[in-house]
């Protein structure tokens, strides 16, 4: 029953989660209006620019960059080898393996490998910085361990507590095409899955969303044509409040008084 | 050769007591916010920030997606000067994130000391009005930041939110109040901008025996001029300089006793005063039926 659960009925359901709290916070976002230009200068003027610079934002962190050279290391290591590790973990929901997949298995091993070092070196710099261990929260630490354990599970996972790699693949294929199985017992693989349903489920609550956010920044994903109008769309008119000493009635009549010629 | 600027270790506190001084009833009156603190304040605040929260994609945005990953930590000059935690620019969004995320977020709602939220009490409000006017929109933080998360947009939704429910400060409030009066921060009423053209103009015949004009409500001339008001009153010699400027090129100039002054005080308060503030340079320059403006600050 239990197996039940957390094998057949867990995976769908923390992966609607996922994807439901992705859609729902671009919902959110997507609705609220963006009243201002203020995108960050020097901006691209095009649109294509955009693209690039938003490409760019996501795959090196640029502004990471200009300001703190190890934060910077620690996380574009992280986040390259996670790409890696994700693209080879494809191997186990397709069949058959395409030729990528196929030619990044090595490296996308390493990767596994290597991933928890820059994790480690994040989760470091939150105790021993003072300012940073000031800002960090409970969901700080947390992401970080969850992590931290699904990567070193998933390392033990393929190097000293191996489990039967044909029936793994059976029930990755069996999840992919809605017919689920119930996989082999094995307690390191079954953690491992585990503790992603957990992340999976977490995601779209947590600061993770921080992946799909970057692309609605409206100070990244502006451009800078300032020469073109921008209209706010929620704009209103404004008054004066007849408590004010001068208000624009009195101007005008002082104006119209000059003009005519008598006044002065 | 660049020298790194230090950074000063954290001291809690350290800028909690250098606070503005409140706003006063007859500056809010005449700029269309409660006179006073309003008695059911927490709403009045909490029902801004839903509004504040539903128009600006940035504050929701930038709400949501922080990571603390410390890298605008200190980038701030207000940190860096006082070394007070509150004053790096994450931990001055978390002011108001707590807030956020207690009224408006499922995990704060549910289960709120481990999500870091706080609902709105009297200290939180202190701590607002404290470091929420020891940012001054620079948007240097917004420059490092890997999601471009802009404190400025914060502060200015925090001030919104504050202005509301009739928090302001003095300096602020003061300077919008005497805009409406007068046409600019300094207070300078037109009779006295009138004359102090007039003095320039003698003065100028005096000193370099030049006849320059320095019009003043001219309807029908070409560039409105919208200076920094300080420079009709204390550096005269830039006004001096935009004469001749003017006469060098030939271009027929005026200034507006309705709207000499370039900078907006409005930024600091709220959008419909920022847009009244604004908007007033869009009059002058409808009334005076000028082709350009010529704005300074």
């Amino acid at each position: 029953m239990a197996e039940k659960f957390l094998f057949i009925v867990l995976p769908y359901l923390s992966t609607a989660i996922l994807l439901v709290g992705f859609l729902y916070r671009f919902w959110v976002w997507g609705r609220t209006p963006v009243p201002l230009r203020i995108v960050t200068t020097p901006a691209p003027a095009t649109r294509v620019g955009v693209l690039w610079r938003l490409i760019g934002d996501a795959l090196w962190f640029p502004s990471l960059f200009k300001g703190d050279k190890f934060l910077w290391a620690a996380g574009f290591a992280f986040h390259i080898l996670l790409w890696l590790v994700l693209l080879r973990h494809l191997r186990y929901f397709l069949y058959p393996i395409p030729g990528w997949v196929e030619g990044i298995q090595t490296l996308g091993l390493y990767a596994g490998y290597l991933i928890p070092i820059p994790l480690a070196l994040l989760f470091a710099r939150r105790l021993v910085d003072e300012k940073v261990l000031y800002i960090s929260i409970m969901g700080d630490f947390f992401s970080l361990l969850l992590l931290l354990s699904i990567t070193l599970s998933g390392t033990l996972l393929g190097v000293f507590f191996r489990t039967y790699l044909v029936e793994v693949k059976a029930y990755g294929l069996s999840l992919i095409r809605f017919q689920p199985v119930i996989p082999p017992s094995h307690w390191l693989f079954g953690l491992h899955f585990l503790l992603v349903m957990v992340l999976f489920i977490y995601f779209p609550f947590s600061k993770l969303m921080h992946s799909g956010g970057l692309f609605w920044s409206p100070t990244r994903n502006q451009r800078g044509n300032f020469e073109r109008r921008f209209v706010n769309p929620w704009d209103f008119p404004v008054a004066y409040n007849p408590q004010n000493l001068w208000p624009p009635e009195k101007y005008h009549q002082e104006l119209a008084q000059t003009k005519e010629g008598k006044k002065e | 050769m660049k020298v790194p600027l230090p950074i000063p270790s954290i001291r809690i506190g350290a800028s909690q007591q250098q606070r503005c001084h409140p706003c006063k009833e007859k500056d809010m009156v005449k700029i269309d916010l409660p006179k006073e603190r309003a008695k059911d304040w927490k709403e009045a605040m909490l029902r801004k920030m839903a509004e504040v929260l539903d128009k600006y994609r940035s504050v929701r945005l930038f709400m949501d997606i922080c990571v603390k990953c410390g890298a605008c930590a200190d980038k701030c000059q207000f940190f860096l000067g006082t070394g007070d935690p509150k004053n790096m620019p994450v931990a001055r969004a978390d002011l108001f994130r707590k807030v956020y995320k207690r009224y408006f977020t499922l995990g704060g709602k549910i289960w709120g000391r481990a999500n870091e939220a706080e609902g709105l009490s009297e200290s939180i409000l202190q701590d607002w009005y404290t470091y929420f006017y020891q940012c001054s929109e620079c948007r240097r933080c917004s420059v490092f930041c890997p999601y471009g998360i802009d404190t400025a947009e914060i502060t200015m939704a925090a001030r919104e939110v504050m202005a509301a429910a009739g928090i302001a400060t003095k300096y602020v409030t003061e300077v919008v109040a005497k805009v409406y009066d007068t046409g600019n921060n300094l207070g300078i009423w037109p009779p006295a901008w009138k004359d102090n053209c007039a003095f320039l103009e003698e003065d100028l015949k005096d000193t370099e025996g030049l006849d320059l004009k320095f019009p003043v409500d001219q309807v029908g001339a070409e560039v409105l001029l919208v200076p920094p008001s300080a420079d009709n009153f204390v550096n005269t010699n830039t006004m001096i300089g935009y004469a001749k400027m003017f006469h060098a090129a030939g271009i027929s100039w005026t200034t507006s006793t309705y709207c000499n002054e370039g900078g907006n005080f409005g930024l600091f308060l709220d959008y419909a005063n920022l847009k009244k503030v604004n908007n007033r340079v869009l009059e002058a320059a409808r009334d005076l039926k000028v082709k350009k403006v010529y704005w300074g600050e």
